[in-house]
């Protein structure tokens, strides 16, 4: 084990105050908080919290969108001043006024996105802020090196020279979370981190927070993935309309309890689903190939639910891009009821009746700063016209009867979109195709950052779509979700179908290493 | 009382998308106020003849406010508009000085704007270029052009009944403040209550989101330079008409001035929030500035100042209004 001060020694592992933290359980709690409280006017966003964090261990944080998760990192991290309560470091009380207070005593994040600047190498992102130089100018060869180190040793097989945008998004995550864990940080809160990673990436990230927990800093994790929490935490909280409901060791509590505080009514549940008879075919694609996947063919029936599976990269969204005529395919046929069809546009996928909720609803689903109403019209506008004009009438009708259908709560279709809710603009982004009587869905990761309660509603309007007599693919990194809600389930790896299982389905790790290639 | 709340809401609601009619209407004020204090300061400015002169001063810049506000409308900007402003003066001269009638060299002036746009929207769709970059370039390309096919020179236009139209009135009213409402009410009937104006509004909020809803964005995006470059030949055709020449240095850093009167009428750089009245008001109030210092004998220099201080000012207070709300 190194002993020196060496600028090499940038990981808590390399450093000389390495202590078996786990083992550790010191008198004082590592961070306390006392009847913690934070209003924003006239929301009530936390209630007088009260919780300890001990020195070295993985402390999980659950609950609901809004349950005040969000509040409590801003407030230990120093981004808010809160209403009332005291917070003690190590014994003593702390201010925690300003993101610096927060830094200088050792509290990091790593957020659900990695904030980190794309252009610049691996190297030059680990030590952004806190640069080795020498007169002033950059060591640019001791920096890559160190951070050569860091790499290896996370386990990476990749350039500390690489430019940061090259790499994976997973990749990305391992980058941000070393660096975050770079300078004496004592306690690490991750909000969300594996909510864009696949499987395998997961894996690797979870082991890199293992080897923190090993090295004695306390880390806070949050994520809407129940079993990531069973896997990796010591204790667990939950918060829920920002009260904190109970805080237990992870071996005195299991999921239905979790649930249950988290929302406070059992989902009977967990992927909501209902027996719908599948009829008719609505697409098939045989043989078809184009840019990142090859030679696929599959079919969709109304009513059924028709599940992608597959590595970031395997070509599942590339194949999906192309039935949506983003990417026009190069080689085979699809066919709509039965008929042969050529779909180069967006256009024509869309007059077919072939509708795509894609994964990011803020950067690709919804325009945030026009109103609702505009939202939901927006693919049919040419029905609203008479001639060119729209007819205010046409136009209002639409927009109401996808509000009150689809329950959005809203203060009516004038309001902006970005003035509602994550699960209310999920609604507008389904409910905008409804007007135009889309018959195949197409979700890309639906799911992504949403909490249980958001989830269960997603899955029932996806019944609801089903009983209407449409079909939907869904695409998700997410197996237990795109397991148990498949009625087919097929399995994308490198560009190509491997596998395909209609009606019963292997066991979990089957459809696993048909995803990763062993 | 349950009827009540809704329609509070919708009101608030609206006023607080696009643009408000609360900017509009304090922009209504501020210019209504500038002319009460100079109508009492000095002896000059409350007089038919001034305030013709004014009329026909922010004829030119309203029109151009309204073209470039299409653009910043999709998140673009048009930096050609003053180029395109003197190179259509000397088209239409040259034209006229040619033998051709009033009505086709209008006609073709014109035609040479939609080419000029098509050209933009070309630049930006095909070849990818930013919309900054495709006019900068077209920007000083075209003054080249203008220069090379007048050797540097003036062109005279000795066709009178062309020129006499700017100095005509109708109804009272300047033939060029016409031209204003020629412009500004199908501008707003198009931007307010056709599709394809509430698809300029969904591009310049997210493109991607209006590309997955079916909207031709590439189409959209040639329909807005292509709507500024018309605009911009035509206020070229009317300043040819206003001082009697073509000259391919006019409208110097005009662009400028479109630009400050959207921005001052509400218009959002960032795209989806803009209006037809916005600039309509920006582009009379910067004019009543200019106006009012000169009669005023304020030193030239001082109205640039001025104008500056005032773009930071009311898009601050904007800025401010908008995130409260």
């Amino acid at each position: 084990m190194p002993t020196t001060h060496d600028f090499a020694s940038v990981l808590p592992w390399q450093a000389e105050w390495v202590g078996d933290g786990a083992a550790q359980q010191k008198v004082a709690p590592l961070l306390l908080l006392k009847n913690l409280d934070k209003r924003f006017g006239a929301t009530h966003a936390l209630k007088s919290v009260t919780l300890d964090f001990t020195q070295g261990e993985t402390h999980a944080i659950v609950g609901e969108n809004g349950a005040g998760k969000s509040t409590l990192i801003k407030l230990l991290t120093g981004v808010f001043p809160r209403s009332s309560g005291e917070i003690f470091w190590q014994g003593k009380p702390v201010s925690l006024d300003s993101p610096q207070a927060a830094f200088d005593l050792g509290i990091n994040a790593v957020h659900q996105e990695v904030v980190l600047c794309g252009h610049l190498s691996v190297a030059a992102n680990l030590f952004l802020g806190d640069e080795n130089t020498k007169f002033g100018l950059l060591q640019k060869r001791a920096m890559t090196k160190a951070a050569q180190k860091v790499l290896d040793d996370i386990g990476f097989s990749l350039p500390a020279s690489a430019v940061l945008s090259d790499l994976t998004i997973g990749q990305q995550q391992l980058v941000a979370t070393a660096r975050a864990a770079n300078r004496g940080t004592k306690f690490l809160i991750f909000d969300e981190p594996t909510a864009y990673l696949t499987r395998q990436e997961t894996k690797q990230f979870f082991s890199l927070i293992r080897r923190l927990r090993a090295a004695g800093i306390t880390i806070v994790y949050i994520s809407h993935r129940l079993e990531e929490v069973f896997e990796l935490a010591d204790r667990v909280s939950i918060l829920r309309d920002g009260n904190l409901i109970s805080t237990d060791k992870i071996s005195e509590t299991n999921e239905t309890k979790l649930i249950k505080g988290m929302i406070n009514r059992t989902i009977e549940q967990l992927y909501y689903k209902e027996q719908i008879p599948a009829k008719d075919e609505i697409l098939r694609a045989e043989n078809l190939s184009g840019q990142g996947f090859n030679n696929v063919s599959l079919s969709v029936r109304e009513g059924e639910v028709v599940g992608l599976y597959g590595l970031i990269g395997a070509g599942r969204s590339e194949f999906v891009q192309s039935l949506f005529g983003r990417f026009p395919r190069t080689d085979g046929q699809i066919y709509w009821n039965g008929k042969p069809v050529n779909i180069r546009r967006e256009k024509d996928a869309i007059n077919l009746g072939i509708a795509l909720v894609p994964e990011s609803r803020r950067d690709q689903g919804l325009c945030l700063n026009l109103s609702v109403g505009t939202n939901i019209n927006l693919p049919i506008y040419e029905r609203l016209s008479k001639s060119v004009f729209i007819s205010p009438k046409l136009e209002h009708n639409a927009a109401d009867v996808q509000i009150s259908d689809m329950q959005i709560k809203t203060a009516s279709r004038n309001a902006l979109a970005s003035s509602l809710s994550g699960g209310n603009q999920q609604k507008i982004v389904v409910g905008k195709w409804l007007n135009h009587g889309a018959k195949l869905f197409i979700f890309d990761e639906p799911t992504v950052g949403v909490d249980v309660g958001t989830k269960v509603e997603i899955y029932k309007l996806f019944a609801n779509l089903l009983r209407e007599g449409a079909g939907i693919i869904l695409i998700s990194s997410y197996l237990p979700e795109v397991y148990d809600l498949s009625d087919a389930l097929h399995v994308f790896r490198a560009g190509k179908l491997v596998a395909s299982h209609i009606g019963a389905k292997p066991p979990y790790e089957t459809i696993l290493s048909e995803a990763i290639g062993v | 009382m349950s009827n009540q709340t809704p329609k509070t809401a919708q009101i608030l609601a609206k006023s607080s998308s696009r643009v408000g009619i609360l900017l509009s209407l304090t922009l209504l004020g501020l210019l209504l106020m500038m002319w009460i204090a100079l109508s009492f300061s000095t002896t000059t400015f409350m007089t038919a003849n001034n305030m013709t002169n004014l009329a026909r001063q922010g004829a030119m810049t309203a029109i151009i406010a309204i073209g470039e506000t299409f653009v910043i409308i999709t998140a673009g900007i048009d930096l050609s508009i003053g180029a395109v402003v003197g190179f259509t003066s000397v088209i239409i001269a040259w034209l006229l000085t040619h033998d051709f009638s009033i009505a086709s060299s209008v006609f073709l002036t014109l035609m040479v704007g939609v080419t000029i746009g098509m050209f933009h929207g070309f630049g930006i769709v095909k070849l990818r270029l930013p919309p900054f970059i495709m006019t900068l370039a077209t920007m000083t390309a075209l003054r080249g052009l203008g220069l090379l096919m007048t050797n540097g020179a003036t062109i005279s236009i000795t066709n009178d009944t062309f020129t006499n139209v700017s100095r005509a009135n109708f109804l009272g009213i300047p033939m060029l403040f016409w031209a204003v409402i020629l412009v500004a009410v199908p501008s707003y009937i198009f931007l307010a209550h056709t599709r394809w104006g509430r698809y300029l509004f969904a591009l310049g909020s997210n493109r991607e989101a209006a590309r997955l809803s079916g909207v031709n964005i590439d189409r959209m995006i040639y329909v807005a330079y292509t709507l500024s470059a018309v605009l911009s030949s035509f206020v070229g055709i009317l300043l040819a008409m206003r001082i009697g020449i073509g000259n391919a240095t006019q409208g110097q850093s005009w662009e400028l001035d479109a630009i400050a009167s959207s921005v001052i009428g509400g218009t959002s750089l960032f795209g989806a929030v803009g209006s037809i009245q916005g600039p309509l008001l920006g582009s009379f109030l910067l004019t009543t500035i200019k106006n009012g210092a000169n009669l005023l004998n304020v030193n030239p220099f001082w109205q640039l100042i001025i104008t500056g201080v005032l773009i930071i000012v009311i898009v601050y207070f904007d800025g401010l209004r908008r995130k409260r709300s």
